[in-house]
């Protein structure tokens, strides 16, 4: 399946070792590359995400400031679930690794191996927003709603942003895999696109490791 | 898969080596990394182990997720190594992301810190806390007239100041800064007038247990008994002080 790919060179990302000697050979082919010499699309992506470390730190930053401010219960004590949740973080974080070995396969031209791995990682994704749409209705059983108190809606906000990034992802990933299957996505710019959605995905990730951490855990240690 | 790799792709049109063992070793190191996370709190089940190293939990839960986050960065999403004009587009959001946290969330986030507890720990921290469990149903009994007279002048040589620490974190939010109220929210505190009786006793049961029909939650469920006295006798100060921008006056008023 990768015959027809073998003579297209892959852009790569410049390692460490290629600063020497010109920026980012190969790329030139076939992604239009900036006067930097670097994918204007990755750049983009990486300004984006340099955003969305704001965003996402001014929603963890509000959780905390009025953490211990509810006036009404439910508190995270009385709906925190360590096993559901501990399940769906384990699931997000091993998409990591299956989005980190779908980047490397297109970067090895074998797009087959890619696709599955895209796939794989969206399954996972999907699998974590289920359990959070289980999460959520869970806790409005126990009372909590968005305006019940300050935790209602500072953890709603938070949580549902994230999982909001998570369904956007899930969509993005399933999409690119779909398209890959058709063969209607152009081989040369293949692998550049597959990063992107990565870089996407695993800031998804890292997200949620925060918020696991300082959300549930922290809770739970007290 | 390609076995043979490591010489970086220079040959133009091969393909760049595989990072696949790497990500899969780190896969595995992520993993034991979040077991680990996960483990800390059945730790709990052995005070032996738990109670001594408590401080060093809450750093060691960050830590952690300080590597978690930087291991995928920088290797599942390549940053290090890359070029630094991605590694400049995302580290310095990432820091005023960073800095914005603290200063925002800083005083409660102090409360994890090995030292200084005292200072940000919340209501229901103590609540959720292993010190001393408060029991659900509520507050001790209200101490007998001449004991809290006694106990308020003993609180009163030390300028009330548990109390006011305390009305600082569980009233202030309703109440106001200096027991003026809010509309809405809670009565003034600053005038003799008291909807659910004045005495050292009501005031008591008042915030223990709350009184049916308003706003006000019962604080028996988060604070220890001795603390809802010392903000009794805080809150018995406040009488009379007539802080500016009061609520109005509600309920009955009390003569000394």
């Amino acid at each position: 399946m990768s015959a027809d790919l073998a003579v297209v060179p892959a852009p790569d990302h410049a390692h460490a070792a290629d600063h020497g000697h010109g920026d980012g050979h190969g790329d030139h082919a076939v992604v239009e590359n900036n006067f930097m010499g670097m994918p204007n699309i990755k750049l983009a992506m990486w300004a984006f995400l340099g955003s969305e470390c704001m965003f996402f730190g001014s929603l963890v930053g509000t959780y905390f400031f009025y953490r211990g401010k509810a006036l009404a219960g439910p508190l995270p004590g009385d709906v925190f679930d360590l096993t559901i949740t501990s399940i769906s973080t384990f699931l997000l974080l091993m998409s990591s690794l299956t989005m980190a070995l779908a980047v490397d396969a297109i970067k090895q031209r074998k797009p087959d191996t890619t696709r599955k791995f895209l796939f794989l990682t969206a399954l996972l994704g999907a699998t974590f927003v289920g359990f959070q749409v289980y999460e959520f209705a869970h806790f409005v059983d126990k009372g909590l709603k968005l305006s019940t108190s300050l935790f209602g809606s500072t953890f709603y906000v938070m949580t549902g942003f994230h999982g909001g990034h998570v369904t956007v992802g899930v969509i993005w990933l399933t999409i690119v895999a779909v398209l890959i299957g058709k063969g209607k996505l152009n081989t040369g710019r293949l692998p550049i696109n597959v990063e992107v959605a990565g870089l996407y995905w695993h800031f998804v990730d890292i997200v949620w490791i925060v918020i696991f951490t300082f959300v549930y855990l922290l809770e739970f240690i007290r | 898969m390609s076995a043979v790799h490591d010489t970086h792709a220079g040959a133009a049109g091969l393909p760049p080596h595989s990072h696949k063992k790497a990500y899969i070793r780190l896969g595995i190191v992520l993993t034991v990394v979040t077991l680990i996370e996960l483990a800390l709190p059945f730790l709990k089940d052995y005070p032996a182990v738990w109670e001594p190293c408590k401080p060093l939990w809450a750093p060691l839960l960050v830590a952690m997720s300080v590597f978690k986050f930087g291991a995928v960065v920088g290797e599942f999403m390549h940053l290090r190594g890359d070029r630094r004009v991605y590694q400049f587009l995302f580290i310095s959001p990432l820091a005023i992301a960073v800095i914005i946290f603290v200063l925002v969330s800083g005083l409660t986030v102090s409360a994890f810190l090995p030292f200084g507890q005292g200072v940000a720990l919340t209501a229901y921290d103590r609540k959720a806390g292993v010190a001393e469990p408060t029991k659900s149903s509520g507050a001790e009994a209200p101490l007998p007239d001449d004991k809290f007279k006694a106990a308020f002048d003993v609180a009163k040589g030390k300028g009330f100041a548990e109390g006011k620490e305390i009305y600082g974190r569980a009233c202030k939010a309703c109440h106001g800064d200096n027991g003026e109220g809010k509309a809405g929210l809670g009565f003034n505190l600053t005038d003799d007038c008291y909807q659910y009786g004045g005495s050292f006793k009501d005031l008591y049961l008042t915030i223990a247990e709350g009184r049916a029909g308003n706003k006000m939650p019962a604080q028996a469920a988060v604070l220890k008994s001795e603390e809802i006295r010392q903000v009794t006798y805080y809150v018995r100060s406040l009488k009379g002080t007539n802080a500016t921008g009061g609520q109005p006056c509600v309920g009955p008023k009390v003569a000394d």
